[in-house]
């Protein structure tokens, strides 16, 4: 078990520090995202072993929002504003999230009865 | 010489640290044996904190310092979620380039509405800024709110609320318009309301699990690629 901890941490250690290089050269995106997309590609070409990585990262996902907790807190720092515009922040939230929920919804359900569609005439025929 | 000073601040430190992770267990235990959506336990270690630090006169830079390095987790966190990532190139390959596209265009169309109504309404840069990013998972999305000069805290705020908007209104409101397939409402809640949204409809099925937590990923790629652009040229002829 340990072993599979240290194997975990320096995989992601090592696609962070690449990624850290990378942004260096190329500051177009946050060097963890070049990591990340550094350890999507070595999973996917199996230089990276799945099956030894896999316990340590689902723990990592399932506890990782503590780390936001603190900046979460520096909200302290902002009763001014949500004293001034706190509905107003609220409901800009509400709506933009659902108007994205019905795009995204709408549209990928009408192409999914279209292919549904195409499929019934070729299965008629 | 380690001088008392620094074993004093040392410790503070650890205290500070301590007391956030034991309160989150609090919650997340909480949230475990009820299984309730909205008793978040980011939300709610938030809302025991504040009233702590108030109350024991703690100003929140000293607090802010202490758990920095809960802070500089934020980018292996990053990197970690390249493992979903990587699951489901596998298991979802066919429909790439139709989701992807669908994803482009939900993204682009939330962030400029949700960053030109702040900028009209509230006329303040970074909260715009926090407010167009707050569909994406939070560790991306405080990684581009410091990239555009946001405000971390409201990023953090509002990634919260969209995501529980998504998790508890998404699914009744789906079908209420006739988004009914799993593979739709999957997609459409991962890309609204990232994590949290996820993991709530998750227990729903396999298929909704797969398709939120694709959604819940693309969208983060393709707002950390696009997001500083859209944003760049939204102010550029806003201000």
């Amino acid at each position: 078990m340990i072993g599979h901890i240290i194997y975990s941490i320096l995989s992601v250690g090592i696609c962070l520090l690449t990624g850290k290089a990378i942004e260096i050269f190329l500051p177009i995106l946050p060097a963890s995202l070049y990591g990340m997309m550094m350890f999507t590609a070595l999973l996917h070409y199996r230089l990276l072993n799945a099956k030894r990585i896999q316990p340590c990262i689902e723990w990592a996902l399932a506890n990782m929002a503590v780390c936001f907790v603190p900046a979460g807190v520096g909200i302290i720092n902002h009763f001014e504003l949500i004293k001034n515009h706190g509905f107003a922040l609220v409901a800009i939230i509400f709506l933009t999230t659902f108007l994205l929920l019905t795009f995204v919804g709408l549209s990928y359900q009408r192409q999914l009865n279209k292919q549904a569609s195409v499929d019934d005439e070729g299965l008629s025929k | 010489m380690i001088s008392p000073t620094f074993i004093t601040t040392l410790s503070a430190g650890l205290l500070y640290i301590v007391l956030t992770i034991a309160v989150y267990q609090v919650y997340a235990r909480l949230q475990k044996s009820l299984k309730k959506a909205w008793l978040n336990p980011m939300l709610l270690s938030i809302l025991t904190l504040i009233p702590l630090l108030l109350f024991f006169n703690v100003p929140f830079e000293q607090y802010y310092q202490a758990t920095y390095p809960l802070n500089k987790l934020l980018e292996p966190a990053v990197v970690a979620l390249g493992f979903p990532l990587y699951q489901h190139l596998q298991t979802i390959r066919k429909q790439w380039r139709h989701i992807l596209i669908l994803l482009l265009m939900g993204v682009f169309i939330a962030i400029s509405i949700s960053f030109i109504m702040t900028l009209w309404i509230i006329n303040q840069y970074d909260i715009a800024v926090s407010l167009s990013l707050k569909s994406v998972t939070t560790p991306i999305g405080i990684a581009l709110t410091e990239q555009l000069n946001g405000n971390n805290s409201i990023t953090a705020f509002a990634i919260i609320l969209a995501g529980l908007f998504g998790a508890l209104l998404g699914p009744p409101w789906l079908s209420l318009i006739n988004v009914t397939s799993a593979k739709a409402q999957g997609l459409a809640i991962g890309a609204a309301s990232h994590a949290l949204g996820t993991a709530t409809i998750s227990k729903v099925s396999y298929e909704h699990a797969a398709y939120s937590s694709l959604a819940l990923i693309i969208s983060a790629v393709v707002t950390a690629i696009f997001s500083p652009l859209i944003i760049n040229t939204l102010a550029h002829f806003l201000q």
